[in-house]
C-alpha cells in the first residue's frame, strides 16, 4: 500500500517549479502525492489529518514563522506525523527547522536524497 | 565527472547541435549577407546604436525591495549612493500581486511573510513615502507592478504622486512592467483576473502613456519570466514575440493609438541572461534580428526608430546557488558579460545571495560593482558588437532566429499566446525543461560547481541571507486603517463606482484609476472590483 | 493486526472523531479484509446517505464543479463529503492527487470533509475500497457524500453503482471524442452537464449528446444542463436539477429499481473480488505456484489446475 505524502506551499508564493519537480519525484517513487498548493495553516491542518498523510512536505517561500506556525500546528493535531520542507530556506532558518525536527532540504537539494528521506520518514525503507 | 569523448553530441541550450568550429560556410547564406550591416543598422541585430556603449552606458538597474516603503525607499538610495543609474521599485507580492489589503484573511494568515520580497503599498500615501527624494525626472524609474492586474493600480500611483510633486507627466520617463510572463507563467498568484481583460488592462496603459506620458515604457515584455521558468532561449524569443503580436494586434484592433507608436510601446523588453553566456549574447542579437523582421513583416514597420529593440536583462537566478554562494559572483560577472556582448541597454546582475533571500546590502553593492568593473575597467564599452562577424556567433544567432520563429508558429498553431497560457500548453514546455535540466544534474551530466562537485568550501564567510524587517504588517495595517479614516470617503467611493463601471464597460479604465489614486482609494479595494466584475483566472497548472 | 486496527477506528470513527474516520479510510484501503468487519457492524445500522457521482473525462472541470456545488448543497445537507479519485501512475504506483486544491474555497470549515484517493489501476480494489468508504461515511454522519472518478475505465463505473445519481460532466467539443467513451458515460450518466459552456461548441455538444441519449430510451427525460463552473454559472440550477432528479427518481420508483440492480451489481463485484483475493494467495502459496509452474510446462491439464484450485480456496478461512 502507497504511503500518503502532503505537499503544500506556505507562502502566497507563486514559484512552481520546485514543489511539481519535487512531488513527481515522489510520485516516481511510487508515493501517492497529495497536492494543495498555496494553503494556509487551517487547511494545510485539515488536509494532514482527513487526508491521514504519513508524512507531511512543506515548501516555504516566504517568511520562516509562517512556516512554523503551520508545523506547530500540524504537530498540534498528529503529533507524530513526520515533516520535510524544502524552498527558499536560509541556513540559519534551517536551524530553526531542524530544531523543532523538521528535515530540511534546500535548494540545490537532490532528488535521490528528498525521496530517500521520504522513504525513511515513511518507514518504507 | 563528465565523460568526454570524440564522437559525442554537444548541444546547446536551445538543442542546436554544435560543430567543434566554425567556418564562414556555416553562416547561413541570408544572414551572410544581412550580417554585414553596422550597428544601428537594419536588421539591427550587431546592436541598437553605431556609437553603441561609447555614447550610452547600460543603466545599471537592480530589482530592490521590502518591507515598510521607507525601508524601500532607503535601499533604492543606497544603490543610487553606489552608482545604480535606474530604480526598480519591488511591491509586496502578498498584497499587491493579489490586490489585497493587508487585512484580507489569506494575508493575514500569513503576516510575517509580508514585506519579505517588496515594500506594502496599498494606496498613493504609502506610494508617496517609497518614492521619497527618488530623482524621478532625472533617473529612469520602475514603479513596480510587475503583475498584470496590479499593473494599473502601481503605475497611477507612481504617476498621482509625481504629479503632486510638480513633475510634468509628459516628460516623466520610466516603465512599470505588467508582465504576462510572470503573471500567467511564472508565478502564478492565488487569485488573478483572466488573460483577456489582462490583456485589455495592457492596451488601455498603452493607450493612456500614448496620451500622457509620451516617454514612458508602458509595458516591458519579459522573456526573463518565461526562461527562468523553464524555457530555452529559442523559446524564450519566440514566446516574447508571440506575446508583443497579442498587444500590437489588440491596439491594431482598437484603432485608437498609431501602430508605429504602438510598436515603440512594446519594444523595450527583457531577457535573462543566463550562464551559457555565448548563447545568450547571440539571443540578444536574434531578437533584435527578429523584432525588425516582425515589424516588416507583420505591419509593415520599417521605421529605424521603432525597429529598433531595446533590451534590458537579468542575470539568471536558477543559475545562483544555495551552496558556496561567493561563487555566484563569477557567474554574475559572465552572465553579465554575455548580456554585454548582446549590446543590451539595461542590466541587473542577480546578488551572489540569490538562492537564501533577497539581496543584503553587500550583495546588492556588489551587483553594482561587477557591472561598474566592467563599465569601467575592462574596455568592453569601447567597441560596439565585439563578437559580430565571429563565424560561430553569426551562425548561432541565425539558427537561433529560425528555431525561434519555429517555436513562434508553434504558439500560433496552438490558438496564439493567450490560449497557451490559459491551456497550460506553455507551463507543459517549461515543465519538460526544467526536468530535463535537473536530471542532468542529478545524474551528472551538468556539472554545477559546489552543487553536485567540488562540495568542499574553505570560505571564511558566512552568507546567510537578508533577514529584513519584521514590523511591516503591523505598520501596513495602521496606515490602512488611517487612509479608511482621514480620507474623503465621498470622493473615494465615487472614484470607486467610476473604475468599476469602466471596468465592465469598454472604457480606458487609467483615467478613472488615476482619480480612485486621488481619492485614496485602496488596493484592496480595487482588487474586489476585479474580483466583482472579472473573475478569477482558472491555473493550469497545479503547485 | 486486522481486529486489533479496525474495530477501535469504527468504534471511535462512529462516535464523530474525524482522525479516527481519516485513519479507517486508509485502512480500508490497506487492508480489503477490514470490510468484512466493518460491514457486520454497519449492517445493524440503517443509514443511507445520497451518493451523488461526479464523472467525466480528464480535466472536464469536475472537482470545479464540486467546488462550486458544495455551498449550495447546505440547503438540503447538514455535512458533506468528498472522495475525489485521480489516477495512479501505471509505472511506479504512486500518484499527484490534485483535485483538492480546486475545492478548497468552500468556507464551510468542519462541514465538508475531503479525501483524495489513487485509482490504484484497473485491478487494485478502488472499486472495493470506495464501496467501504461511502458506507463508512454514510454510518459517521456524512448525509452527503459527493464522489469524483475519472470516467475512463471499468473502475470507475463500477465505482457509479454506488451513487445514487450520477453527473456526467462533458465539455463543448465532446461529440469528436471516441465512440466507445461516448456509449459508457451516456449509461452511466443520470445527469448530463456541459461545463465549460464559456467556450465555443455547446449547442454542438447538446445536439451530438440528445442524439446519443435518445439511444438510451429512458423512461424520464434526461436532463442537460449548462456550466461554467469557475464562474459558478449554472450551477444553482444544476443543484435543483440533483435535486429534483432525486425526489422524482423516489417517487417513481425508478430510483428503487435503479439501487437494486446496483445492489447486486456491488454483490456480484464483492465476490468477485473476494475470489480474486483468494486466486491471487493461492498462486502465491509454495502449493499454487508449483501447480502453475506445472500447468505451464504442460505437465497439468488446466482442468487440473483449475479443479486443484477449487479444492484449496473452498475452504472457510
Ligand atoms: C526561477 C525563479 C523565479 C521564476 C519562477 C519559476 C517558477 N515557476 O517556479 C520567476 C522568474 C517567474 C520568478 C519570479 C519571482 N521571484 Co523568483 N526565483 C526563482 C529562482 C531564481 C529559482 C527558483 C527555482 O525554481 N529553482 C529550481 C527549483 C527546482 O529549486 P527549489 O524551488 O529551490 O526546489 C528545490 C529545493 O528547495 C527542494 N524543495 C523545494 N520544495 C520542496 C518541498 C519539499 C517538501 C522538500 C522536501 C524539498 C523541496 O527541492 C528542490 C530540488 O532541489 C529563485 C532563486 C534561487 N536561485 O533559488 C528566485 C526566488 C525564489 N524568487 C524570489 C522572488 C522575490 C521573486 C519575485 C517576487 C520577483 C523578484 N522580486 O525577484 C517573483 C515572484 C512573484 C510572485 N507572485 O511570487 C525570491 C524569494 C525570496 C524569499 N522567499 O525570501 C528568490 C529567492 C530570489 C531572490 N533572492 O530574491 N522567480
Ligand atoms: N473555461 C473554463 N474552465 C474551466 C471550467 N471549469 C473548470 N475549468 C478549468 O478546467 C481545468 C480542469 O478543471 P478541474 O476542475 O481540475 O477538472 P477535473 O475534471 O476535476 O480534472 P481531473 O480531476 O484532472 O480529471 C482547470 O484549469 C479549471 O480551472 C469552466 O467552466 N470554464
Ligand atoms: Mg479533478
Amino acid at each position: 500500500m502507497q504511503k500518503r505524502i502532503l505537499m503544500a506551499k506556505t507562502g502566497l508564493d507563486g514559484h512552481w517549479r520546485g514543489p511539481t519537480i519535487v512531488a513527481r519525484a515522489l510520485r516516481d517513487a511510487g508515493f501517492e502525492v497529495i497536492m494543495i498548493g498555496m494553503a494556509n495553516t487551517d487547511d494545510i491542518v485539515t488536509s494532514a489529518v482527513d487526508e491521514d498523510v504519513d508524512l507531511v512536505g512543506l515548501n516555504v517561500g516566504g517568511h520562516i514563522d509562517v512556516a512554523i506556525r503551520a508545523i506547530e500546528n500540524v504537530r498540534n493535531a498528529r503529533p507524530e506525523l513526520p515533516i520535510f520542507a524544502g524552498g527558499t530556506i536560509t541556513p540559519r532558518a534551517a536551524k530553526q527547522l531542524e530544531g523543532l525536527g523538521v528535515e530540511v532540504y534546500p535548494p540545490g537539494s537532490q532528488l535521490t536524497d528528498i525521496v530517500d528521506a521520504a522513504e525513511r520518514l515513511t518507514g518504507t525503507k | 565527472m563528465q565523460k568526454k569523448s570524440t564522437d559525442k553530441a554537444f548541444f546547446s541550450r536551445s538543442g542546436i547541435e554544435l560543430k567543434s568550429f566554425y567556418t564562414g560556410d556555416d553562416i547561413p547564406d541570408g544572414h551572410r549577407d544581412r550580417a554585414a550591416a553596422a550597428p544601428g543598422e537594419a536588421p539591427y541585430h550587431r546592436g541598437f546604436h553605431t556609437s553603441g556603449y561609447r555614447s550610452k552606458p547600460w543603466r545599471i538597474f537592480q530589482l530592490s525591495g521590502f518591507g515598510k516603503p521607507e525601508d524601500e525607499n532607503e535601499r533604492i538610495k543606497f544603490l543610487l549612493k553606489n552608482g545604480e543609474t535606474g530604480f526598480i521599485m519591488e511591491h509586496d507580492r502578498n498584497t499587491a500581486d493579489h490586490c489585497y489589503n493587508v487585512d484580507h484573511p489569506e494575508v493575514v494568515a500569513r503576516r510575517e511573510d509580508v514585506g519579505l520580497t517588496g515594500a506594502v503599498m496599498q494606496s498613493v500615501r504609502d506610494t508617496a513615502i517609497c518614492m521619497d527624494g527618488l530623482p524621478v525626472d532625472s533617473s529612469f524609474g520602475h514603479a513596480g507592478g510587475a503583475v498584470v492586474q496590479h499593473a494599473p493600480f502601481a503605475l497611477a500611483a507612481y504617476w498621482t504622486v509625481a504629479k503632486q510633486r510638480g513633475f510634468d507627466l509628459a516628460k516623466l520617463p520610466g516603465t512599470g512592467q505588467s508582465d504576462f510572463n510572470l503573471t500567467y507563467l511564472g508565478c502564478v498568484t492565488k487569485e488573478q483576473i483572466p488573460t483577456l481583460p489582462g490583456l485589455q488592462f495592457n492596451a488601455d496603459i498603452i493607450e493612456f502613456c500614448d496620451r500622457y506620458l509620451p516617454y514612458w515604457v508602458p509595458v516591458s515584455i519579459a522573456g526573463y519570466n518565461a526562461a527562468d521558468t523553464g524555457l530555452s532561449p529559442d523559446q524564450e524569443l519566440g514566446v516574447l514575440f508571440a506575446n508583443a503580436v497579442e498587444y500590437l494586434d489588440e491596439i491594431k484592433r482598437r484603432g485608437s493609438v498609431d501602430l508605429i507608436k504602438a510598436a515603440k510601446a512594446c519594444g523595450g523588453v527583457s531577457f535573462r541572461a543566463s550562464i551559457e553566456f555565448i548563447e545568450e549574447a547571440c539571443k540578444m542579437r536574434a531578437a533584435r534580428l527578429m523584432w525588425a523582421d516582425l515589424l516588416r513583416e507583420r505591419y509593415g514597420i520599417s521605421d529605424p526608430k521603432v525597429a529598433n529593440l531595446r533590451i534590458h536583462c537579468v542575470t539568471a537566478g536558477s543559475k545562483m546557488t544555495y551552496q558556496q554562494p561567493l561563487n555566484n559572483i563569477v557567474r554574475g560577472t559572465l552572465m553579465a558579460l554575455g548580456a554585454v556582448f548582446g549590446g543590451v541597454q539595461s542590466l541587473g546582475v542577480s546578488g551572489y545571495d540569490e538562492a537564501l533571500s533577497i539581496p543584503s546590502e553587500h550583495a546588492h553593492q556588489m551587483s553594482v560593482r561587477i557591472q561598474q568593473i566592467l563599465q569601467e575597467e575592462t574596455g568592453i564599452a569601447n567597441v560596439t558588437d565585439p563578437l559580430g562577424g565571429s563565424y560561430y556567433v553569426e551562425t548561432i544567432t541565425a539558427q537561433l532566429a529560425e528555431k525561434a520563429w519555429e517555436f513562434f508558429e508553434e504558439i500560433q498553431n496552438q490558438g496564439g499566446y493567450l490560449a497557451t497560457l490559459d491551456s497550460g500548453w506553455l507551463h507543459a514546455r517549461a515543465a519538460e525543461n526544467q526536468y530535463k535540466e535537473f536530471m542532468d544534474m542529478e545524474n551528472g551530466d551538468q556539472q554545477v560547481i559546489g552543487v553536485n562537485c567540488f562540495q568542499d568550501d574553505e570560505s571564511p564567510f558566512e552568507v546567510d541571507g537578508f533577514m529584513g524587517t519584521d514590523d511591516a504588517f503591523d505598520v501596513a495595517t495602521a496606515r490602512l486603517q488611517d487612509v479608511l479614516r482621514t480620507r474623503h470617503e465621498k470622493a473615494a467611493t465615487a472614484a470607486l463606482k467610476q473604475l468599476e463601471a469602466d471596468c465592465r464597460s469598454d472604457t480606458n479604465i487609467m483615467p478613472a484609476m488615476m482619480e480612485a489614486m486621488s481619492a485614496e482609494v485602496t488596493l484592496g479595494e480595487i482588487g474586489n472590483v476585479y474580483r466583482e466584475v472579472f473573475g478569477n483566472w482558472n491555473t493550469p497548472i497545479q503547485t | 493486526m486486522t481486529e486489533a486496527t479496525t474495530q477501535p477506528l469504527l468504534a471511535s470513527a462512529l462516535n464523530g472523531d474525524r482522525s479516527s474516520l481519516a485513519r479507517l479510510l486508509s485502512h480500508i484501503e490497506r487492508d480489503p479484509s477490514a470490510e468484512t468487519e466493518i460491514r457486520a457492524v454497519l449492517a445493524s445500522k440503517e443509514t443511507q446517505s445520497v451518493v451523488i457521482g461526479v464523472t467525466g473525462p480528464p480535466g472536464a472541470g469536475k472537482s470545479s464543479l464540486i467546488s462550486a456545488l458544495l455551498p449550495h448543497t447546505t440547503d438540503s445537507f447538514d455535512r458533506t463529503a468528498v472522495l475525489a479519485v485521480d489516477p495512479t501512475s501505471p509505472f511506479s504506483g504512486g500518484a499527484l492527487l490534485g483535485d483538492r486544491v480546486r475545492m478548497q474555497n468552500h468556507g464551510l470549515g468542519d462541514r465538508v470533509l475531503i479525501r483524495s484517493m489513487a485509482s490504484k489501476g484497473e485491478s487494485g480494489g478502488l472499486a472495493r475500497a470506495a464501496a467501504t468508504a461511502t458506507q463508512v461515511l454514510a454510518a459517521c454522519g456524512w448525509p452527503l457524500i459527493l464522489l469524483e472518478t475519472l470516467g475512463i475505465g471499468q473502475v470507475e463505473l463500477d465505482v457509479m453503482d454506488l451513487a445514487t445519481v450520477v453527473a456526467v460532466v462533458l465539455n463543448p467539443g465532446w461529440g469528436d471524442t471516441f465512440q466507445a467513451n461516448k456509449a459508457g458515460l451516456t449509461e452511466a450518466g443520470d445527469v448530463f452537464v456541459i461545463n465549460k459552456a464559456d467556450k465555443d461548441g455547446v449547442q454542438q455538444t447538446r445536439a451530438d449528446l440528445q442524439d446519443s441519449l435518445s439511444l438510451l430510451q429512458s423512461p424520464v427525460p434526461i436532463q442537460i444542463f449548462e456550466t461554467i463552473a469557475v464562474n459558478e454559472d449554472g450551477v444553482a440550477a444544476l443543484w435543483q436539477g440533483i435535486k429534483t432528479y432525486l425526489a422524482d427518481a423516489q417517487a417513481t420508483g425508478l430510483q428503487e429499481q435503479k439501487l437494486r440492480t446496483r445492489r447486486r451489481r456491488l454483490l456480484m463485484r464483492i465476490l468477485q473480488s473476494g475470489c480474486e483475493a483468494r486466486i491471487e494467495a493461492y498462486c502465491c502459496s509454495d502449493h499454487g505456484s508449483a501447480q502453475v509452474e506445472r500447468a505451464l510446462a504442460g505437465e497439468l491439464s488446466i482442468e487440473a489446475l483449475q479443479a486443484d484450485l477449487y479444492a484449496n480456496i473452498s475452504q472457510p478461512e
